[in-house]
């Protein structure tokens, strides 16, 4: 039997037979997909490329106002058409399924939403080309098991899936379990392949065993710690560990060895840099719905390391996006929920250094009622952002700290 | 101190309206018996800081609430 996709979580086991099977007997598509089951999520992708229609992906976790803010509804019910079978296939097996997958036409479009830099989180659109610019389709790949360790409906995510996806691999669920569950999969599994970030890394450690079967790491999202580094190096002996970098905007770009990047000979003319930022022509986006020139500047500051070969380092982001364990935060979107609670007047978000997660979200906050307490606040966000946005620690204050030009203080 | 840090991890659990705990032993797993996730694990660590001015995963993760006990008594 070949598994498609393992989820333990979600007590799932899919063989490529069944997927099949339940692909060609789908008679309803929704364009919208919102769905905790990662089964449900990369079925509804795959039907999506079949029948040629958009797929947009929400987090499964949004809350009814963000899903009002982001997409105007909180039920999707009504976007429920059916699949015209006429001119979608039946397919036969799992080799004739990804040749029908690699060939999609060019309408086709996966839309997600990202962190927005002004408040409000924005959609990104990525057409099959610029989704799997870093697919590698391979022989050599065939016999790839991949532990899956991202969110299912965040690019990083999305990239894993058409790596194994097109390459015909099994997907083994490893995000969101406990590291005793998630050596037992990577044991009993066999996984080859892991792609996450840092933190998920850092969780994972310290470790007394050794995992032989994972041939190759990636980790990306947030810096990589040398200390970590050496860890995974004794706990995954035959990996190869690569650190990528990649923005929901243009999904990966660059991998490294080690916190130096090169830039493959094909892209030099499509990246340049402007005062020691990193600026990326516009053919290597997704489609967003702000128009962009055709440079776009990611907001990271870089070193260069040597100019001929092109090599450089990330030293930091000038943006204020705060990266809590390789998700993005936007403080101003954080603030504007708060204020939204009457009895609020004013509030400051800001980041402080993590040795978990790199950053955690904190705020300072001016009340004027005294029926705001800590948990008013915590119990009124829960309904309003997402889980990993409602900072952690909160002050009560009489006034907020400011800088001296008078713009509030974000470290 | 080990009342202290009940406190400090009831208050972390309570945040997250997750069950609070009656007791905790050294032998606890912070996150396979208490049911810490990542996010807890980084508030545990800035409220433990704030007290003890210690950060518990300077060196890497520590997995029980003895590893914790044995980090602040050798302050």
């Amino acid at each position: 039997m070949s598994i498609f996709l393992k989820d333990i979580d979600n007590e799932r086991l899919v063989n490529w037979d069944f997927l099949i099977d339940d692909i060609n007997n789908t008679s309803i598509y929704n364009p919208y997909c919102k769905s905790a089951d990662y089964y449900t999520v990369f079925k509804h992708i795959i039907l999506s490329l079949l029948i040629d229609e958009e797929i947009i992906l929400l987090d499964s976790d949004f809350t009814e106002s963000e899903l009002i803010n982001l997409t105007g509804h909180s039920d999707f019910a009504e976007f429920i058409k059916p699949v015209d079978k006429s001119t979608v296939p039946i397919l036969g097996n799992r080799k004739e399924l990804i040749e029908k997958l690699s060939n999609p036409s060019e309408n086709w479009k996966i839309t997600l939403y990202t962190s927005g830099t002004t408040g409000i989180p924005k959609k990104v659109s990525h057409d099959f080309k610029s989704i799997t610019r870093f697919v590698k389709v391979s022989e050599r790949n065939e016999k790839n098991i991949w532990g899956f360790a991202y969110n299912p409906t965040h690019m990083a995510g999305i990239q894993v899936f058409f790596q194994a996806l097109l390459n015909g691999n099994s997907i083994i669920r490893l995000f969101g379990l406990d590291t005793k569950e998630i050596y037992t999969e990577i044991t009993n599994n066999g996984i080859t392949n892991i792609s996450a970030t840092p933190t998920f890394y850092r969780l994972l450690l310290p470790c007394n065993e050794t995992f032989p079967s994972v041939k190759r790491i990636t980790s990306g999202g947030e810096k990589f710690n040398k200390n970590t580094f050496k860890q995974m190096n004794q706990v995954f002996p035959n990996a190869k560990i690569t650190n990528v970098y990649a923005s929901t905007e243009a999904g990966t770009l660059f991998a490294s060895q080690n916190d130096i990047f090169s830039v493959r000979p094909e892209y030099e003319s499509l990246i340049h840099f402007e005062n020691n930022e990193l600026l990326i022509h516009s053919s290597l986006m997704g489609r967003t719905e702000t128009k962009i020139d055709d440079w776009y500047n990611t907001g990271d500051v870089i070193e260069i390391v040597s100019k001929n070969p092109m090599k450089f380092r990330f030293v930091n982001r000038k943006s204020e996006m705060i990266n809590v364990g390789g998700y993005k935060v936007n403080p101003l979107e954080v603030e504007e929920a708060i204020l939204a609670l009457t009895g609020i007047k004013n509030v400051h978000v800001y980041s402080k250094s993590n040795s978990v997660l790199g950053n955690i979200i904190c705020c300072e906050v001016v009340a004027n009622s005294n029926q705001i307490t800590e948990s008013s606040i915590r119990t009124f966000l829960q309904s309003k952002i997402q889980e990993f946005k409602i900072p952690r620690i909160i002050r009560f204050v009489d006034e907020l700290s400011t800088t001296r030009t008078g713009k509030l203080k974000r470290n | 101190m080990q009342e202290k840090i009940l406190v400090i991890m009831n208050t972390v659990l309570d945040n997250r309206t997750k069950e609070k705990l009656t007791s905790i032993t050294p032998e606890m797993h912070l996150r396979n018996d208490i049911g810490f996730d990542s996010l807890d694990l980084a508030e545990l660590t800035v409220r433990i800081e704030a007290e003890y001015d210690i950060d518990i995963f300077e060196d890497g993760i520590v997995n029980t609430v003895g590893e914790i006990l044995q980090k602040l008594e050798n302050k």
